[in-house]
């Protein structure tokens, strides 16, 4: 077991983040995975502040203040107008039913630990234990992703997708290089804003965000 | 002092405590919506004036709803001499270990189940299948997180898990840790009957599940029933407080280390007293097939523990 | 400066659009111009580097933009490419229906489009590389849903969902690898560079560096529209406006699989190029299959061409994990299919917009129709289905040789089986579509004009790779294939 007050406050940290994703495959109104999308970016900035304080890299406050400022904030405050305005409160039943969801969760996090073991034997930083933390989260967006059917619930595990693999780049890496950093930032805010867009336009067209709807283009 | 009559004391105490334990939890719950409520030691008057009346037994009843009470009361009280409450029973003593106090549990829970349906009443029946939906679920769950503390100290023991944590106090925040104990918590509202998966307080029969099992006892069985039943839940907190924050704990039998134990003890108990009564004040109770989705959450944060404490080596 | 003349012109484009509202038609215009100044300068830097070696704008190690032959054969594809849509692309929303907002929103975009794949191809940096190609991502999504119908609503959704899916992946794979790197040798100024990662390759980790690649290659090939991952595709392509269509499938596959390639050569250098080679053949071999099954039951033409690219990326791939031989004859098939499937895509919009249907069932009578576009389209599917004397016959033999070469005949037997079944399948709806009677309502007769010549002239550089590899081209690739195996 790896000591020291670094490591701990990161892999708890980690974990937090890891139980946020839980939580969308848990509980059942859209408020309850905005606001726990909106914890587990806090989560993420506060981790990456942690690591700038111990790993002595001043860049990385600025990362921090910018995944606070454009995940922690924006993205939330944008998502909460969306879902107002679509008035999706509920998530119907979705493809896998709560109870297996979470269980699968469990094996995904499993997998993600028996697939991080080499890594952790590789590097000698403080954070490694945070890796396996941060694979399980990319598994569980990824199955939050599949296994929904509201159009704002995939956009929620698709942002958790980016922010497990945010984790895992300051956790293994002390974060990428400043500039490959503004070019994700970017990328994201865009990619989000387009989303939002096109969840609008499944609304206009279809009249509910359901993407069991979406079913006009086969073979 | 030896240390057989340091554990008899010990459960005495528990035994003694229990009642105030859910008086107190009631008081606090009746301040905070706003009522003056009971004292918190009104369930001592309730026992009492159970204990005065009359038995009424249906003639359709067989002897196992005889002798539940004592069952309930008698595995709780032996519960509570192997659990860590005042001190951490350090070598052998009796089996101060992990499974013997799940199944020991259990076992008061099973008897109950029997005795709801050996009456013939409708209701009898309808909490037993429901508190047997509930404890087929939480038990796994008992068992993981427990494990998850059990694989970091290397043995099922409790007296070795109280003193690993003592020897490690950093591990205390990590997630490991943590998470079992979550998973533990929300185990102990499900199985103690506490909201949000049971209201402790209600006669519907919509919502009832542990009331339901024991609608049919009256007198001095009931008084044994409730009793057991406080001491489930004060058996549970001090499990979940000692096993997770041990400080406090005595581990020498010197009266000064006994009385820091107690006293460490209740402190313990009052915050989670409070947490208890906050949460049941704040909480609607679940709809019944919601409460498996409660309990698998719990299931899945106990897996967590175990997979981070085994595999984050 | 060579540089900058192929990359600004589409970006100051884009830029001109957003500024002018409303929409003029010289803004247009000024597209095309854009268009064939990259273009030119495109030719001109595959000159430049053929003789010269790599082109970069700084000292090695922290150059960002680095251009050698791999990316230069690209960024010459997505120019002509981008040039023909241009030309095309004129008519898009034409006298009836046209609504300004609706062609400046086009135009804005579809030059985004074109400047974030030449970016992405000319860039040294893999983390920055990733950024454009997520770029081109949004960019080409924006455009899909130009005309609000519930299935482009729904195609368009699909799309940006499972690509940024798959995109985030490929970052993920990007940081695993990164990780590796910085745990092996630090954190060095230029680290994210394909140079510097080759040079290290030899002392990283290859179990890392094989789970990376498999995160990369599942992440790039669900841009790269290889089975399974590969259910955005048909829908994605076949209800985008055409111009759009033939970039995204002409090029943008081509995009994806050239990330693909330079990880592989990042990655072979570690990890013995059996473990690549195997995961490529297999994706491969799975997408040519599915591509070639899903042909036979097709009932919507522009979802055919979208299915036959899904075919031809297979091919690609396939090809790709054939060693230098097959390598050689994968990247030729890119510049071909790129050539052959931007014709087809821009061709079977002039389809749909006389005949205002998408079904293979409801064309009929083509030839009578519209006699010079169903020629050229009748040669554009002759192109795609690999019949001599166009390119394609010459990139799939050359596979089907490597194949052999290599000692893997089941490889090429399966190939030309499934070859052969979409060689039929295309010729069946090519053949229900150009004969017959022309059905009732729609116009007949078509004037020749300057678009179509533009197109005949694609047909001519098919012709002309086909017959015979000119020098310049042939030195282009070979030196091309070196960049992806040393």
């Amino acid at each position: 077991m790896v000591n020291g007050t670094f490591s701990q406050l990161v892999t708890l940290g980690s974990s937090g983040m890891l139980l946020t994703a839980l939580i969308v495959l848990w509980r059942k109104g859209v408020p309850a995975y905005i606001t726990a999308y909106k914890w587990q970016a806090w989560l993420l900035a506060a981790i990456t502040a942690t690591v700038g304080y111990y790993g002595r890299d001043p860049q990385l406050y600025w990362v921090a203040a910018g995944l606070l400022a454009l995940k922690g904030v924006a993205i939330p405050a944008l998502l909460r107008t969306m879902q107002r305005r679509f008035g999706a409160q509920r998530e119907a039943t979705p493809y896998v039913n709560t109870e297996v969801s979470l269980v699968i969760a469990s094996v995904l996090v499993l997998f993600a630990y028996v697939l991080a073991r080499p890594w952790m034997t590789v590097t000698h930083l403080p954070t490694r234990q945070g890796l396996p933390l941060a694979m399980g989260l990319l598994f569980v967006s990824l199955f939050i992703v599949v296994s929904r059917k509201k159009a704002i619930t995939q956009v929620i595990g698709f942002l958790m997708l980016e922010n497990a693999i945010a984790l895992l780049a300051v956790v293994g890496t002390y974060g990428v290089p400043l500039l490959v950093e503004f070019g994700v930032f970017l990328d994201a805010l865009m990619g989000f804003l387009v989303m939002q867009i096109f969840v609008y336009h499944i609304h206009e067209t279809f009249d509910s965000i359901d993407v069991e709807e979406l079913t006009r283009l086969r073979h | 002092m030896s240390r057989y009559l340091a554990i008899a004391l010990q459960t005495l105490v528990a035994v003694a405590l229990a009642p105030a334990l859910v008086g107190f939890i009631r008081w606090l719950k009746a301040r905070l919506q706003g009522r003056r409520g009971a004292p918190p030691w009104q369930p001592y008057f309730e026992i009492r004036k159970l204990f005065g009346k009359e038995a009424v037994v249906s003639h359709t009843a067989s002897w196992i709803f005889n002798v539940t009470p004592f069952v309930v009361f008698g595995t709780s009280v032996l519960v509570a001499s192997l659990v860590p409450l005042i001190i951490a029973p350090s070598g052998p003593f009796l089996v101060g270990d992990l499974f013997a106090t799940v199944y020991l549990l259990l076992l008061g829970t099973f008897f109950l189940a029997l005795a709801g349906l050996d009456t013939g009443s409708p209701f009898g029946g309808m909490g037993a299948s429901r508190e047997m939906t509930v404890v087929a679920l939480t038990e796994p769950t008992v068992a993981l997180s427990i494990v998850a503390l059990a694989l970091n100290a290397g043995s099922t023991s409790f007296s070795q898990i109280v003193a690993r944590t003592l020897a490690e106090p950093r591990a205390a925040l990590g997630p490991g840790h943590v998470l079992a104990f979550a998973a533990l918590f929300i185990v102990t509202l499900a199985e103690t009957g506490r909201l949000p998966v049971d209201n402790p307080s209600t006669h519907l029969e919509l919502t009832m599940i542990h009331e339901a099992m024991i609608l049919e006892y009256s007198g001095p069985y009931l008084a044994l029933i409730e009793w057991g039943a406080a001491l489930k839940l004060l058996v549970f907190l001090s499990l979940a407080a000692n096993l997770f924050v041990p400080w406090g704990i005595a581990s020498s039998l010197s009266p000064v280390a006994l009385t820091i134990g107690f006293v460490s003890l209740i402190a313990k108990l009052g915050v989670l007293a409070v947490v208890i009564a906050v949460l049941e004040t704040r909480v609607a109770k679940l709809r019944l097939f919601r409460v498996p989705e409660l309990l698998s959450a719990s299931f899945v944060l106990a897996a967590l523990a175990v997979m981070s404490t085994v595999l984050a080596r | 400066m060579i540089l900058s003349v192929l990359l600004m012109p589409p970006l100051l484009a884009s830029c001109l659009a957003i500024l002018v509202r409303p929409y003029k038609r010289f803004v247009g215009w000024v597209s095309l111009i854009g268009a064939s100044l990259s273009f030119a300068a495109s030719i001109a830097l595959c000159a430049t580097v053929v003789t010269a070696g790599p082109l970069q704008d700084a000292a090695s190690a922290t150059a960002l933009w680095r251009v050698d032959a791999l990316s230069s054969l690209l960024a010459l594809c997505i120019a002509f490419v981008a040039l023909l849509a241009a030309i095309l692309g004129q008519r898009v929303g034409r006298p009836d229906r046209e609504e300004l907002s609706q062609t400046r929103h086009f135009r804005i975009f579809t030059n985004a489009f074109v400047f974030t794949m030449l970016a992405a191809v000319t860039i040294q940096n893999v983390a920055l590389m990733w950024v454009a190609i997520e770029a081109t991502t949004i960019t080409s999504a924006m455009v899909i849903p130009l005309t609000r119908t519930k299935a482009s609503v729904e195609a368009s959704w699909k799309y940006i969902l499972i690509c940024s899916v798959g995109i985030a992946l490929a970052f993920a794979g990007t940081v695993l690898a990164y990780f590796d790197f910085v745990t092996t040798a630090g954190e060095v100024p230029g680290s994210l560079n394909w140079t510097v990662l080759r040079a290290t390759a030899p002392s990283l980790h290859p179990q890392l560096l094989q789970l990376a690649f498999a995160f990369i290659l599942i992440g790039y090939g669900t841009k790269a529209g290889m089975a399974p991952m590969h259910t955005w595709l048909p829908d994605a392509h076949s209800e985008a406006p055409s111009p759009i269509s033939a970039m995204m499938s002409g090029v943008l596959l081509a995009v994806a699989m050239y990330a693909i390639a330079r990880w592989k050569a990042v990655v072979d250098v570690s990890v013995s190029p059996w473990f690549t080679n195997s995961l490529l053949t297999a994706f491969g071999l799975l997408s040519l299959t599915i591509g070639a099954f899903s042909l036979v039951i097709q009932h919507h033409y522009k979802r055919m061409l979208a299915y036959s690219s899904v075919e031809h990326m297979g091919l690609v791939s396939i090809g790709l994990a054939l060693g230098p031989l097959g390598t050689f004859a994968a990247l030729l098939h890119v510049v071909n299919h790129a050539v052959a499937k931007s014709m087809s895509f821009l061709l079977a919009g002039r389809i749909l917009h006389r005949y205002e249907t998408t079904e293979i069932a409801k064309v009929t009578g083509l030839l009578r129709v519209m006699p010079w576009t169903g020629s050229l389209f009748a040669v554009g599917i002759l192109a795609l289905v690999g019949l001599p004397p166009f390119g394609l016959f010459v990139s799939e033999f050359l596979l089907v040789r490597a194949a052999v070469v290599s000692g893997r005949f089941w490889v090429a037997g399966v190939v030309l089986v499934l070859l052969l079944i979409v060689f039929a399948s295309l010729i069946d709806h090519l053949n229900g579509m150009l004969y017959g009677e022309a059905p009732a309502g729609v116009a007949v007769g078509e004037r020749c004009n300057w678009s179509l010549a533009a197109l005949a002239l694609s047909v001519g550089v098919l012709v002309v790779l086909g017959v015979t590899l000119p020098r310049p081209i042939s030195a282009l690739i070979t030196q091309s294939v070196r960049g992806v195996i040393p």
